[in-house]
């Protein structure tokens, strides 16, 4: 099989991270629009993870943070630069990372699963892939000032 | 003519090799602060985990908010789980599960001005019903509540136990938990409290006042509900936004 291109992994870095901002925005705005907050009987691992204290850091929902990061990873798909990829594979470190610590809460703590935090550490476990991939597939690859180049070659 | 060419070329192929070299060098150093970036990530991953791995709260040793839960309710008459004047027009009820982190938040950012404003002066009384729906341990708590409520020390209790609310359904709220509580709520017979906790009376009014809520189409908690001389019995106002809006619903109610 042959190494993906960087152009091909860009556009799918481009594809999965708008799919984040999506499901970041939906538990963001479930979350501030969905009327005064209130306990709910079983199944309803979503309320359970949102009204739990882990679900704000510092008074801001963590859905932002989940948005604010999306929305970096899915810029640095649009430049074809050493910054762009180590930026983007930063980002989706710290994400994975986030990710990784949300899922043992939601084990181990809140002892609750919410479908769309699970679908957000999902993406977040695939950009990071792909992220890695870019990095170490094409890191040093051009100058950092040329045009895009998407059919540049594995260094 | 071709000497020139020859040096222009090799020119060309040096800047082509230092190129590659420095496109190599920058390489290796984005790679290795990819993977610092990676090592480091790990480490702070494992650190909030070990730093959340201790209590679930709910620390029957180390109680919090003693001192508080008697300034906001000291001086109140209470009978049962009624909080205030039993003549007040006007009562407020509160349908709640003591396990409810949303109760939690309200016991302590909205009710502390409920029971300044409306309760001390006797406008309204508040009272206190077990929806005890969430888990195993909810009606076990809120008996114990009930129980302290018929030593006069329900609504200690309450504040009580959510000022150390743990995590809900993580097993917090086990007898140790539920005795540590009754001793820092004033509850003077322990041993009548433990006994009074268990039986068909009280686990039988936490069954009640749970139906009762089913009854009333209360799906979650808290949930609030006002009943006064301008009210068609008891009418159900959901969750109030804001203190105000409870007391609000309290001053049309009268």
């Amino acid at each position: 099989m042959n190494f993906p291109t960087e152009g091909t992994l860009r556009r799918i870095i481009a594809f999965v991270a708008a799919l984040g901002i999506g499901v970041a925005t939906y538990i963001a705005i479930a979350d501030s629009g969905g009327g005064a907050p209130a306990c709910l009987a079983g199944g309803g691992g979503c309320e359970t993870v949102a009204n739990s204290t882990y679900s704000h850091v510092a008074g801001v929902n963590i859905a932002i943070f989940g948005i604010v990061g999306y929305v970096g990873i899915f810029l640095t798909a649009f430049f074809v630069n050493d910054l762009a990829r180590f930026g983007g594979f930063a980002l989706a470190l710290g994400g994975f990372g986030y990710s990784v610590y949300l899922t043992y809460l939601e084990i181990f703590k809140i002892e609750a699963i919410c479908q769309w935090c699970v679908a957000s550490a999902v993406l977040m476990t695939i950009l990071f892939a792909l992220n890695a991939t870019r990095l170490i597939g094409y890191a040093g690859v051009g100058n950092g000032t040329g045009p895009e180049r998407a059919d540049a070659k594995p260094a | 003519m071709s000497n020139k060419r020859e040096r222009e070329k090799r020119r060309e192929e040096r800047l082509q090799e230092e190129s590659k070299a420095g496109a190599g060098e920058r390489r290796t150093r984005l790679l290795q602060f990819a993977a610092a970036a990676v090592f480091l990530v790990i480490a702070v991953v494992l650190v909030l985990i070990v730093v959340n791995s201790g209590s679930n709260g709910g620390d029957a040793e180390n109680l919090t908010g003693v001192a508080e839960v008697d300034e906001l309710v000291g001086g109140i008459p209470q009978q049962a789980l009624v909080l205030g004047d039993p003549k007040a027009k006007v009562e407020l009820v509160e349908y709640g599960d003591l396990q409810c982190p949303v109760c939690k938040t309200y016991s302590e950012k909205f009710l502390p001005s409920i029971i300044e404003n409306k309760v001390r002066n006797g406008e309204a009384k508040l009272v206190f019903r077990n929806f005890a729906f969430l888990g195993e341990q909810s009606p076990t708590a809120g008996a114990a509540a009930v129980a302290a409520g018929a030593q006069g020390r329900g609504w200690e209790y309450l504040e009580l136990f959510y000022k150390n609310q743990g995590v809900e359904n993580s097993g917090y709220a086990d007898d140790e938990f539920l005795t540590a509580i009754a001793e820092g709520a004033g509850v003077k017979d322990i041993s009548k409290w433990n006994e009074d906790r268990k039986g068909a009376k009280f686990t039988g009014e936490v069954d009640r006042t749970t139906e009762e809520a089913q009854q009333l189409g209360v799906t979650g908690t808290p949930t609030f509900a006002v009943k006064g001389p301008s009210t068609n019995g008891l009418e159900i106002i959901g969750t109030p936004s804001s203190p105000g809006e409870a007391e609000e619903a309290i001053d049309s109610a009268g």
